[in-house]
């Protein structure tokens, strides 16, 4: 579904120059929920604006669904539904039916097609009660399962989320968990970034682990739990990351 | 979708208070100080009255001679001086002893005028005592040639009379000056949250990333806000001249009377409007490019503030331009050029070839701005924070 061929991201201006990927190559399967895990600074939100065409690699290539994302931005906006940072992107003085209906014609959607995509994603999330009230108002729970259905009103195929949940109460992060389990059973891709280990254990698959703009792993969680002989995915990441770890299994 | 963009764009600067605020209530408030305070500027210059502090020795004679002007108010004092040190009177005359007797034998005696010349005040009152004691010098020179036997034509061998160019009561160039200006402020000031909010805004509160991630394309996006900007100006300008004429209509009376009815007055509606929009276009675009490249609504704000207060030093310029001494220039500088096609149209004329170098260079800067705003917009370090 998503192929990433030797990805580097160069940030460059008159005085400086910072490397923030290097040579990344990997793939997410259709279906697949992956974990982009790092510290801050190491990537992760380079890659997943690469991987949404908001940025452009460097060098390599990021092929989604076999489409270029240097060559075939537009193609890939349709399949893609993107959910950036703890803050949700709402327009805070319009009703949350006017968010998604706005969005919903930006990605060519009909008048039909938007109510019956609203009414279904309302019911999904339990929005019915606020969808015709200014999103000013909203608390953070409500404003995420606004911004998520947001993010997927055009019923994309991949869905990525970058730290989803910083900033978030417990009720807030819980909304997303439960969310994101909906969207799996749906069978959608879904990519996202996180700091919170109990969350990566609980929602993914996979996991892909950064460090200084380089992937030090990638692959499913049951084998790298095999692999390092504990379930415990903090003290795994310690070990991988800020120890230095070496026997990087790529 | 550059439709559909555009009225999401309007419907959401108009649900914010501080748009609303800035754009009609605040605008409205400013300008009615303003013209008020000009209907008062003008009304004072005729009815205002002065203090002239006198010794308490002078003469009735000179008494009446300076009570001639009815806007001057004589305070009696043993020490004139000092009523003007203390604020208690605007100048002071000190005659000389027996002044009136000296000027009836011939002998020579001297006036000591005590003012402020950092007074506007003080400075007016001068003149005006000034004008009477020239006039009674003139009348006593007079009566002393005719005991000489001699004609008073022999030391005035011409008379000199001033006329003007123009027939209009002088009031309408404080009116030239205060519509510009009212235009000028009330559109940058209508206009400049919304166009924080549209760019700054957006990055800031992280709906730009949402946005740039619908397949619209960024130029789509950029003209949408750019019309919404430049709507949001032209109303503001509008709402507020609109409000400025009524004002001026209904509640002045000397701003009123100095604003000629032309026959080609619905022309000169049609020119002005077409320069508010053209102003706010040009307003727009340059709001537009301090918006992209401010990363907060705060920081957007701190780099449209000098171009907002660019915006009102022209009429500092044009202020003691008269009509005929408008150059080229004067219609081919943005913003100035407004400022002084605005002042052609006020008094009543309409030049087409000035209209034409105004809108042409009006349309070119336009263009310019909006083509830089655009190649910034699509760049990735400007739009994503």
């Amino acid at each position: 579904m998503i192929t990433i061929q030797k990805v580097t991201k160069k940030f460059q201006d008159k005085k400086t120059s910072i490397t923030a990927l290097k040579h990344v190559s990997f793939s997410i399967k259709k279906g697949e929920t992956i974990a982009l895990l790092g510290e801050n600074g190491a990537g992760k939100t380079t890659l997943l604006r690469s991987i949404a065409t908001l940025l452009q690699p460097t060098e390599g290539t990021i092929l989604v669904d076999k489409f270029d994302t240097m060559k075939n931005p537009n193609e890939i906006k349709q399949k893609i539904g993107v959910l950036f940072g703890g803050e949700t992107g709402l327009y805070e003085r319009l009703t949350a039916r006017e968010n998604l209906a706005y969005f919903a014609n930006l990605y060519g959607l009909g008048k039909h097609e938007t109510k019956v995509r609203i009414d279904e994603l309302s019911r999904m999330f339990g929005m019915r009660d606020y969808l015709d009230r200014k999103v000013g108002g909203f608390s953070k729970g409500m404003r995420q399962k606004v911004a998520i259905a947001r993010t997927i009103i055009h019923n994309p195929e991949i869905i990525l989320f970058d730290e989803p949940t910083t900033g978030l109460d417990i009720t807030a992060s819980n909304v997303f968990r439960q969310l994101v389990h909906q969207l799996k059973k749906e069978g959608k891709t879904i990519v996202f970034s996180s700091h919170i280990m109990e969350e990566v254990s609980m929602l993914c698959d996979s996991v892909a682990m950064i460090h200084k703009g380089e992937l030090v792993y990638h692959g499913k969680l049951d084998h790298l739990y095999k692999e390092e002989g504990s379930e415990d995915l903090n003290y795994i990441f310690m070990s991988k990351l800020v120890r230095g770890g070496t026997h990087y299994a790529i | 979708m550059l439709f559909k963009l555009y009225v999401k764009e309007l419907k959401d600067s108009f649900r914010d208070r501080r748009t609303l605020l800035l754009t009609v209530f605040l605008p409205i408030i400013m300008m009615t100080g303003l013209t008020l305070y000009y209907e008062k500027l003008v009304s004072s210059n005729e009815e205002e009255s002065y203090q002239l502090a006198i010794s308490n020795s002078i003469s009735e004679e000179m008494k009446a001679n300076l009570a001639v002007h009815s806007n001057i108010e004589l305070l009696g004092s043993d020490n004139p001086k000092k009523m003007v040190q203390d604020g208690d009177a605007q100048a002071a005359i000190l005659l000389e002893n027996n002044f009136s007797e000296k000027v009836r034998k011939g002998e020579n005696t001297s006036i000591v005028l005590i003012g402020d010349s950092f007074s506007e005040n003080s400075s007016a009152l001068l003149s005006i005592v000034m004008n009477v004691l020239n006039e009674y010098e003139r009348t006593v020179v007079t009566d002393r040639l005719n005991e000489a036997g001699v004609e008073s034509s022999i030391i005035q061998p011409f008379s000199i009379a001033q006329q003007e160019v123009s027939a209009e009561n002088p009031t309408i160039n404080l009116v030239a000056m205060l519509i510009p200006l009212i235009l000028s402020l009330a559109v940058g000031v209508g206009s400049s949250p919304a166009a924080a909010d549209l760019f700054a805004g957006e990055k800031e509160k992280k709906t730009m990333e949402a946005l740039l991630m619908t397949p619209v394309k960024r130029s789509t996006l950029v003209i949408s806000k750019w019309l919404t900007i430049s709507t949001i100006g032209v109303l503001t300008g509008l709402i507020t001249l609109l409000v400025v004429v009524l004002e001026i209509a209904f509640f002045t009376e000397n701003l009123k009377i100095a604003v000629p009815i032309h026959d080609n007055f619905a022309l000169i509606i049609v020119f002005a409007v077409l320069i508010t929009v053209l102003y706010s276009m040009l307003i727009a675009s340059l709001l537009m490019i301090t918006s992209i490249i401010g990363k907060t609504i705060k920081e957007a704000q701190s780099y449209s503030t000098p171009i907002l207060m660019l915006t009102v030093f022209p009429m500092m310029f044009l202020s003691t331009t008269g009509l005929n001494e408008l150059t080229f220039n004067h219609f081919a500088i943005p913003v100035i050029n407004v400022f002084s096609i605005l002042k052609e149209l006020i008094f009543g004329e309409i030049i087409y070839q000035h209209l034409m170098i105004t809108l042409g260079s009006n349309l070119l800067f336009i263009l310019i701005a909006f083509l830089i705003g655009r190649m910034l917009f699509m760049k990735d370090k400007w739009v994503i924070n």
